[in-house]
């Protein structure tokens, strides 16, 4: 019984993530989508090794064979107004904002 | 060769599938679901919560909606998981004249199915949604739209099934089907045959492929979604929202393309919602890009600018997140449900496009009928795989 919090943005426990892990979740993703932890503010960077490494206990492999999970933009919390203006994808490519 | 009974197999792990895998398991029916990566991975694990009737087309697409939306109420209980359903009624904020008329045939159109919905002015609108911008000209409201955690919805269904009897095995890749004198008789798959009586193609953007392996032809294509999360808010937006050029651009997109063509190349359209937790979840797009779930700058830009319109506060809220998800499109918007007359025991379950999530219950309900009594509802006789065919040789 651990009612550790891994997750602090959502808030989910090391007992749930273990449960969902024994349920079958055998990615970070599909951790996250049964349970919510890396859902939150800082999108799993605190969470994700804790939770790689779960899993990769119960499996019996190394946290670095897990599968990451997808990191999506904009990776820190952005200002909706501050994308709102139009820029292009050769813009973005070479990462001029 | 690794041989494994059952009768009947459900090809994919999506909302579909496994409503399929839990419907099948009331009438007595324990079916094995083969999933090639998780559950909830794909299409179902990368949409919005909006369990939408307003948003449907008047007719066979509303009345299949309608059905679905009231069996959401007592599914919670039923498979005894907080699907997070509410009941929170929805609005179609509409910007201009020409969508105003739009809109006004649409609603009578609804009306005339039984849907409760009306055209309400601006200043109604904003006593409900006072975050919408006040340059809006009027807005629909109907009380019957809903929401749900697709992602609850699913892992409630398998969870559900799976205490029922039925098998869910995940990372199994289907790569054949067993077919004699007409009959589907097993799947091949990258650990064994299974023999199989019946097999049901659940498998969304990917049922295509499944269909070849049996000779046949399935026009469905993904077509891309993508979708802007939030950092939690206090209460912003109640229920659900859209834009009318959301409801434009899934019926007319040649409107939309003389109002902005940028927007119309991506099927730029607002759909947005706020979770339990208040996030806001904003949508969306619809673009054909292959099998590419990726987010695109120019898709989160143009969603953005349409969405900061009609819900001005959004301006200085945080964007924590991007997501993409591939829906099963197909040519007439309807999913395809019920067996083929090529091959005997092959069921089709498959191209809900944006509408999986609200027609996963009445699906489900459907094809284990189906399977389980042989009755095949007059909703399913207007599904069939056959209509392309017949449309096909028509034309």
């Amino acid at each position: 019984m651990s009612d550790v919090i891994i997750c602090r943005c959502e808030e989910v426990t090391e007992d749930e993530l273990r449960a969902a892990i024994q349920e079958g979740a055998c990615t970070i993703t599909g951790v996250k989508r049964r349970t919510g932890a890396g859902m939150g503010l800082c999108q799993g960077r605190t969470c994700r090794r804790l939770i790689a490494s779960m899993i990769a206990e119960q499996q019996g492999i190394s946290a670095a064979q897990v599968m990451s999970d997808t990191i999506r933009p904009p990776v820190r919390p952005v200002r909706v107004e501050d994308l709102l203006c139009e820029y292009t994808r050769e813009e973005a490519e070479t990462g001029r904002d | 060769m690794n041989r494994q009974s059952a009768e009947v197999v459900i090809i994919g792990g999506g909302a579909i599938g496994t409503a399929i895998a839990y419907y099948l398991t009331t009438w007595g029916i324990k079916p094995t679901l083969l999933e090639r990566s998780d559950i909830c991975s794909g299409t179902s694990g990368a949409c919005d919560k909006a369990i939408s009737l307003q948003s449907k087309t008047p007719g066979l697409h509303l009345e299949l909606a309608m059905t679905s939306a009231a069996m959401f109420s007592s599914l919670g209980r039923e498979l005894q998981c907080d699907i997070e359903y509410y009941r929170n009624g929805g609005m179609i904020a509409i910007e201009n004249e020409s969508q105003l008329s739009i809109m006004e045939a649409f609603v009578q159109r609804q009306k005339s199915y039984g849907l409760p919905v009306d055209i309400v002015t601006n200043e109604e609108a904003r006593r409900q949604q006072p975050a919408l911008s006040p340059k809006l000209i009027a807005a629909t409201y109907s009380p019957a739209d809903g929401e749900v955690s697709p992602l609850k919805l699913t892992f409630g269904f398998a969870k559900a099934a799976k205490q029922q009897g039925a098998i869910l095995r995940t990372g199994v890749m289907v790569t054949g089907l067993v077919i004699n004198h007409g009959r589907v008789e097993g799947v091949l798959t990258n650990q064994g045959t299974i023999p199989a009586g019946v097999v049901i193609n659940a498998a969304g953007i990917f049922a295509p492929a499944i269909g070849r392996m049996a000779g046949l032809d399935i026009p469905i294509r993904p077509r891309r979604g993508q979708i802007i999360v939030t950092e939690a808010v206090p209460p912003l937006i109640r229920g659900a929202l859209w834009s009318a050029r959301y409801i434009v651009a899934k019926h007319n997109p040649d409107m939309i393309r003389q109002e902005d063509p940028e927007a119309a190349k991506i099927g730029v359209g607002l759909s947005a919602g706020q979770t339990k937790e208040g996030t806001l979840l904003i949508g969306g797009s619809r673009e054909f890009a292959g099998y590419q779930a990726v987010t695109t700058p120019e898709a989160i830009g143009a969603i953005l600018r349409h969405a900061a319109n009609i819900i001005p506060p959004l301006r200085t809220i945080h964007v924590i997140r991007t997501f993409a998800g591939l829906r099963p499109y197909t040519p007439d918007g309807m999913p395809i449900i019920g067996p083929v007359e090529e091959v005997g025991g092959f069921i089709m379950a498959a191209g809900h496009e944006g509408d999986g999530i609200a027609l996963a219950p009445v699906t489900g309900k459907l094809v284990a009928q189906y399977v389980a009594s042989g009755i095949m509802e007059k909703e399913i006789k207007g599904l069939l795989l056959s209509r392309f065919q017949k449309a096909a040789i028509e034309s």
